[in-house]
């Protein structure tokens, strides 16, 4: 099977409907979310995630976990990176990690985003977690964000005894722009023999700047991150680059040439958005490569769908299966 | 993008946030979703779980306000802000909070009850929905030879709840079988014979249905001219079952129930006597239960035995006894339809 990654001729048909209780929750956000993100939104859209930023009791799950800040060093010749390391209390022995990357577009978010809900995953199969805070696009273009990630990656692997984590029992994991970052630090763990990561999980990963599958085009204008949203992150992200000849596989994952010897991955991803096309392409070439994958597509889901309306029929699913995926993942 | 994950929880009370509230539930109904997504929506929204329960179409479901499903059987509490579904009808869906609410909730409450009835009319339909004993219904859910789904369906339109029932054989031919939920049916039981079935998977009715009709045809009526229990459970069957499945209406007797049809005819007292001297503890405790003195009933044994041809004093003896009073059951055939 192969996806087209050139726009088709005619229009493209209308997306997949979303799910019904997915449409409704998403018209109760109608105020708050717009479908397309624009360059000179950008710091509306920060601000806008600030409010909602967990503080570290949110963080701890009613005493499920203690959460530590540290400052590690960054990649050579760069600042510091922070890293929020959260480690199940009452857990005999080294635990398992989930090194967590924050998604928003390239642009947005810090390592508190969206963690509480991964820290509710994480505990469901006792494992630590450890979420990077990076330089965010445009003021910090490629490769600052994906160097960051490596960077805290390969401190935590270095110092995981020292907070009780199996530096044999890594996962690499991410939403969206995590899901994509997440990706690419597999690709340099594999290609520089850095950690020896046992499955990377990508949630809706945003994984190839080129931007013009027929999801991309389906979606536009509807619905979460559509196709104009993806081009003002991968363009304050790689600038001129972006869908040109030369984009390193680190910034999208997509345009890595050989997806064999990668750990075991899980993908999900909604049947309405963006990313459904090249996310399932991700998937079809890992498999062609001889890497493991499990690949979800929740029908009629948008992006991000189980953020934003978790108690939905659906959301409930495609959490339960990611925590399925690790479970068996880490299985003795 | 994901991170603006504003929850439904936090919608402000004011008159936008009810306006919000009537465009959620219309986008359900347009989008089709079926009735656990709207008490859902409601429970949401609401922020306390939410309930319906509507006796007339059968359909009981309860959402906590985090979206998990959680039926529980337990009373509503009359102070819960409460909406019939027809007209001047019962409660039938609650939000599980001390009423009156605020603007959003009130709204909540009544965007619901619309929605929920709009689905319940499209789906079930106005007709009316079946009731408890519906004959055509009952013979569905325990038809083996019907598809796994009509069936499940049927119990479901039958108000089968639990994930497992008993199939009952009833003795008169029209009630058939009933399903029940409770684990051991006793005051649900009409009066009469009954064989009960195991307690089963709803799929697994048929077959619950089938050990049914062999427990019923080792009931008796009770009477002197035919002891016996009444009501036959066949998980307490044993080997028995096994013995009742080799006989039939149509099978030629073996000569111990033809003795026992012999000793029958001789006096009147001869069945209630046997079958209490089978199944009592002791000599004295038959005699007891036949309200008759200890020497009257050896007197009675003397003849039976006579008749009988073999003692009914001995163990042995008396197991032989007991195989012939449930094998001259077995005869009987089953009455009325043979679904």
């Amino acid at each position: 099977m192969t996806i087209p990654s050139s726009p088709p001729q005619a229009a493209p048909a209308s997306p997949p409907p979303f799910d019904p209780e997915l449409a409704a929750g998403l018209e109760i956000m109608a105020e708050l979310i717009s479908p397309s993100l624009l360059p000179d939104t950008i710091p509306e859209m920060r601000s806008g995630i600030g409010l909602a930023r967990p503080s570290d009791d949110d963080l701890r799950l009613g005493g499920a976990y203690e959460v530590e800040e540290r400052s590690v060093p960054g990649p050579e010749g760069a600042p510091e990176i922070s890293l929020l390391i959260c480690t199940p209390t009452g857990m005999p022995g080294p635990v398992p990690a989930l090194y967590d990357i924050h998604g928003g577009g390239m642009v947005m978010g810090d390592n508190r985003t969206g963690l509480p809900v991964v820290l509710e995953m994480a505990h469901e199969v006792g494992m630590a977690v450890v979420s990077v805070e990076y330089r965010l696009a445009p003021e910090h273009p490629h490769p600052a964000p994906a160097e960051d990630c490596y960077a805290g990656l390969i401190w935590t692997a270095e110092h995981a005894h020292e907070f009780g984590v199996d530096p044999d029992r890594l996962v690499v994991g991410g939403a969206s722009a995590g899901g994509g970052l997440a990706a690419a630090v597999a690709l340099m763990a594999r290609d520089r023999g850095g950690p020896a990561l046992i499955g990377q999980l990508l949630a809706c990963p945003m994984l190839d700047d080129r931007n013009d599958t027929v999801s991309a085009l389906q979606m536009q204008g509807i619905g979460v991150w559509d196709m104009t949203s993806n081009d003002t992150g991968w363009t304050a992200l790689l600038g001129d680059r972006r869908g040109g000849p030369d984009v390193s596989p680190y910034a999208a994952p997509a345009r890595a040439q050989d997806l064999s010897g990668l750990p075991p991955a899980f993908i999900d991803v909604g049947s309405a958005e963006t990313f459904r096309d090249e996310d399932v392409a991700y998937a079809t070439r890992l498999w062609q490569a001889g890497s493991q994958a499990e690949l979800h597509v929740w029908p009629g889901g948008f992006h991000g769908f189980d953020l934003l309306v978790p108690q939905a029929a659906i959301s409930q699913d495609a959490r339960a299966a990611r925590v399925h995926w690790l479970r068996r993942l880490l299985a003795p | 993008m994901k991170e603006l994950a504003g929850r439904l929880t936090a919608l402000d009370p004011d008159a936008g946030a009810a306006v919000r509230v009537i465009a959620y539930f219309d986008r359900l109904v347009e989008g089709r979703a079926g009735l656990e997504a709207l008490v859902r929506g409601a429970a949401v929204l609401a922020g306390c779980p939410a309930r319906l329960d509507d006796e007339r179409h059968r359909v009981r479901i309860r959402v906590e306000p985090d979206g998990l499903r959680a039926d529980h059987d337990g009373p509503a509490d009359p102070a819960w802000s409460s909406a019939p579904l027809v007209p001047d009808g019962p409660a039938a869906f609650w939000l599980e909070r001390p009423g009156p609410g605020g603007v959003v909730e009130a709204m909540v409450l009544e965007r619901a009850t619309a929605a929920i009835r709009t689905v319940l009319d499209r789906t079930r339909g106005a007709a009316p929905p079946a009731q408890a004993g519906d004959q055509a219904l009952t013979e569905l859910v325990v038809d083996g030879a019907a598809p796994e789904a009509s069936r499940l369906h049927a119990g479901r339109r039958l108000g089968l709840r639990a994930e497992r029932a008993r199939a009952v054989a009833l003795a008169d031919g029209a009630a058939g079988v009933r399903p029940f939920v409770q684990a051991v049916p006793g005051p649900g039981l009409p009066p009469g014979r009954a064989g009960v079935g195991p307690a089963v998977p709803l799929a697994d009715l048929p077959a619950s249905w089938a050990a049914a009709r062999v427990a019923l045809r080792l009931t008796a009526e009770g009477t002197e001219q035919d002891p016996g229990p009444r009501v036959v459970h066949a998980d307490e069957l044993g080997g028995l079952a096994v013995l009742a499945g080799a006989i039939g209406p149509g099978t030629p007797p073996v000569p111990d129930v033809r003795a026992l049809d012999r000793a029958a005819a001789s006096a009147p007292w001869t069945l209630a006597t046997l079958d209490a001297v089978a199944f009592s503890p002791s000599l004295r405790a038959a005699a007891t239960a036949l309200h008759v003195h200890h020497s009257t009933l050896q007197d009675r044994l003397v003849h039976a035995e006579q008749v009988l041809g073999w003692s009914v004093h001995e163990p042995q003896g008396r197991l032989r006894l007991q195989l012939a009073l449930v094998m001259r059951r077995a005869h009987r055939g089953i009455s009325g339809r043979t679904a």
